[in-house]
């Protein structure tokens, strides 16, 4: 193990006490979109297929690692697409009701 | 080959990691945004733009930027995630959510594989992680996998419990642990054949690891499941950060992780499990269970839709009761649970809390963390009916009034209410908080059946609307049904004086109809979305030969924007084999409408509103629209009162509430309105 290696071992726990804190402030209301929320994050993984994707050498690794890019973008973007949609279900009664007063 | 590593350090250096730690931050304040109703959609795009950001900086990072194959790649994944994230409907979501959760995990597990493959420097650290990333990305694809497909229906709901299930789920995790240590020792830790074979069999363990202990969870513990699955698959993103040193992978992961981690606590904490007896598919109590009695909810809980419906039990009329409890009451609490969104009778609560806000009510909602079936379920599906989030309760918030409440509505909720919680020892759910419904004043019940819930524990509630409707009236049957119910006994109650008109029309509606149907010769049908979405078309198609039968003429008239998609009516009612020669184009068939007898709207809306011609400054103002107004009659099937996608009032509705005259409307799912129709034959 190297030292950089402890570093990020170490950045691991502390952002997930930092991610703990910030996350415990969102109501309940929200815990759906929060949830998909993060789950379009847990795509972030495509920067890991990414950097292997493009330094693989045999065909099949490439291959691979265009399919796990492919499964982390639909990851990524379908997460924030459905995210979105369903924070704007929450926002539009705001514009919503004002209007209506 | 040693030549590229993909330690960052060697590459771009501090400047890496300043934009990684600003990115990082950026994501943190988009969360923290999302805890606001009103910040969170920026939030959420600024999460977004962070993750392309670091998309970006990676490309940059590794001087990646001319690999064409990746662009190709992001590009498909890109386009699948709109479409899906476009099509999704609401009640999809919890599926969709742990669907797109698997692909994660699949993509963490194969990051973990190429970097198993790539690295040939025997870094111990490195080899041990990827191990790892390949097991927990296992894990969670294929128990995601297995979770969406049960929410989806496309495997049994119920709890699948093999023959020496724990034993094979231990091995399974054995086998991984193993497999995953081993690759920091030789043959297994440079590549080549050992460590491909290696590779395999961490594969296969870890994913039948996620399947055994998905396929083992009930549809009531689905929230604290997707939960896990959602920490799972952040864990697996991050430790396949560790596996290849990437700064933005651990950082961002690990807050997933813990999020996943805090809606997991969450959810148990609401239904009263400790994880651990869920991860090891315990379904009930701690404490042991008498011998002889409840024995049968062990291990093989009730799901509502499976088990049979059971007659109404008590003799007075319950409709009448419950709506002169609503009729009463001043202060309304509406406790929603899944039972709601089986039957999809969110639209039908939001029109009942409408009509109770006009008649002066004060109506709340009570949400319990675990109705549903993921955190926040509820809330979603209330959003989506325009329910203002500020009526929203979180159960601590509204617990304590329930005893200044006139009436509790429980619309689908079993265990959350459950007051044997608070008294039964040795039940599941003993010492789970829920919702005091019994502290109100009434309290009506709109459930299924009389089965216990999830947890197999009776409700006490049941009984007592059994005895007596002093305190409790029970509802027994479908949500969406039994709310129409109350909604007709509510405007045939004497005391509002309004109901006498109504009263008259309900009672004519049906003789209207009668007649409407046998004096029409010349029939159009105006099909839109909600014919789609219900799925109405073969009995479209039915009735449209019923009437064909009888000698009348059927022709269809198709507005350009009907539907989804160009042409969607078409191709549906193409579907179902009505000859396309009855399939009209506005422009041929508007004029027609003088000549028509009855003009029949399923599902259409903002299409067929005469307000496109009158109503300037709003969004349909000079659209041209089906004139089914100038039909002699016109009978309008549609899901509720709302008005369609523009937003403007359709002053059909208002003219069919008042006379049935000219207009009759009906209520409901197209599907269930249109089978109706088939007894005024």
């Amino acid at each position: 193990m190297t030292l950089f290696q402890g570093i990020l071992l170490i950045i691991f726990f502390v952002f997930a006490f930092v991610g703990y804190k910030i996350i415990s402030k969102v109501p309940s209301l929200l815990h759906t979109p929060l949830m998909s929320g993060m789950n379009a994050f847990s795509g972030v993984t495509v920067l890991g297929c990414l950097s292997a994707t493009a330094l693989a050498v045999a065909t099949s690794s490439k291959i691979l690692g265009c399919i796990a890019i492919i499964l982390a973008m639909i990851n990524v973007v379908g997460g924030f697409g459905v995210t979105d949609r369903m924070l704007r279900m929450f926002h539009k009664k705001d514009s919503g009701k004002k209007e209506d007063k | 080959m040693g030549n590229f590593s993909l330690d960052p350090s060697i590459t771009n250096g501090a400047f890496y990691y300043i934009i990684s730690a600003v990115l990082v931050i950026l994501v943190m304040v988009g969360i923290n945004m999302m805890s606001k109703v009103s910040s969170s959609v920026k939030g959420n795009l600024l999460g977004a733009g962070a993750m392309l950001g670091a998309i970006v900086l990676t490309l940059w990072n590794f001087k990646i930027f001319t690999a064409k194959e990746l662009y190709i790649a992001m590009l498909i994944g890109g386009l699948i995630g709109v479409v899906i994230s476009r099509k999704t409907k609401m009640i999809q979501m919890p599926q969709m959510v742990a669907l797109l959760n698997g692909f994660g995990g699949l993509a963490s597990m194969i990051a973990g594989i190429l970097t198993l493959i790539l690295h040939n420097d025997n870094n111990v650290f490195a080899n041990v992680t990827s191990g790892l990333a390949i097991f927990v990305g296992g894990l969670t694809f294929l128990g995601s996998a297995i979770a969406a497909g049960k929410l989806q229906r496309i495997i049994k709901q119920k709890p699948v419990v093999f023959k020496g299930h724990a034993i094979f789920t231990g091995i399974c995790l054995a086998v991984a642990v193993v497999s995953t240590i081993m690759f920091a020792f030789p043959p297994f830790n440079v590549p080549g054949t050992a460590q491909t074979i290696l590779i395999l069999v961490d594969i296969l363990a870890s994913n039948l690891f996620g399947y055994f202990f998905a396929i083992r969870v009930g549809g009531a513990d689905m929230p604290i499941t997707i939960s896990l699955l959602n920490s799972c698959s952040g864990v697996a993103g991050a430790i396949a950060g560790l596996a290849i040193s990437d700064l933005l992978l651990v950082s961002i992961g690990a807050i997933v992780g813990a999020s996943g981690l805090l809606l997991t606590q969450i959810m148990c904490n609401a239904m009263h499990r400790k994880l651990f007896d869920i991860l090891l598919g315990k379904t009930s109590a701690a404490c042991s269970v008498k011998p002889g009695e409840k024995q049968e909810t062990k291990g093989a809980p009730v799901e509502p839709v499976e088990s049979e419906k059971v007659e109404e039990v008590v003799s007075e009329n319950p409709q009448d009761i419950a709506a002169e409890f609503i009729n009463e009451a001043k202060n309304i609490i509406i406790v929603p649970g899944y039972g709601m969104a089986l039957s999809q009778a969110q639209p039908l609560v939001k029109q009942l809390t409408q009509e109770l806000e006009q008649e002066g009510k004060n109506i709340e909602f009570a949400i319990h963390p675990v109705a549903g079936r993921m955190p926040g379920h509820m809330n979603v599906l209330l959003a989506e009916v325009d329910i203002p989030y500020e009526k929203l309760h979180e159960m601590d918030e509204i617990d304590d009034k329930f005893k200044e409440t006139d009436l509790a509505i429980v619309i689908g909720a079993n265990d959350v209410i459950n007051p044997a919680a608070n008294t039964a020892e040795c039940t599941p759910i003993y010492g789970m908080p829920v919702l005091s419904v019994n502290e109100a004043k009434h309290v009506l019940i709109l459930n299924y059946d009389l089965q216990p819930g999830y947890a197999g524990v009776e409700n006490p509630l049941y009984k007592e609307a059994q005895q007596s409707n002093e305190h409790v009236v029970l509802l027994l049957g479908d949500a969406k049904d039994s709310l129409t119910e109350i909604k007709k006994a509510r405007s045939v109650s004497p005391e509002e004086k309004a109901a006498a008109r109504a009263n008259v029309q309900a009672g004519s509606d049906e003789d209207t109809l009668h007649s409407w149907f046998d004096e029409a010769k010349n029939i159009i049908i105006v099909p839109g979305y909600g014919m789609a979405l219900s799925q109405a078309q073969p009995l479209v198609k039915q009735l449209t030969q019923e009437f064909e039968q009888n000698g009348k003429n059927v022709e269809f008239a198709i507005h350009p924007v009907a539907g989804r998609m160009p042409g969607h009516m078409n191709v549906l009612l193409a579907e179902v084999d009505i000859p396309y020669e009855k399939l009209h184009e506005m422009d041929e068939i508007d004029c027609k409408f003088k000549e028509t007898d009855l003009a029949i709207v399923i599902g259409a809306n903002d299409v067929i509103n005469p307000a496109a011609n009158t109503a300037e400054g709003t969004p349909i103002y000079g659209m041209p629209v089906l004139s089914v107004n100038e039909a002699k009659h016109v009978l309008i099937l549609n899901y509720d009162l709302q008005p369609g996608y523009a937003g403007v009032d359709n002053p059909l509705y208002e003219e069919a509430n008042k006379s049935n005259n000219h207009v009759i409307l009906s209520l409901g799912d197209a599907k269930e309105n249109i089978q109706k129709l088939f007894k005024y034959f």
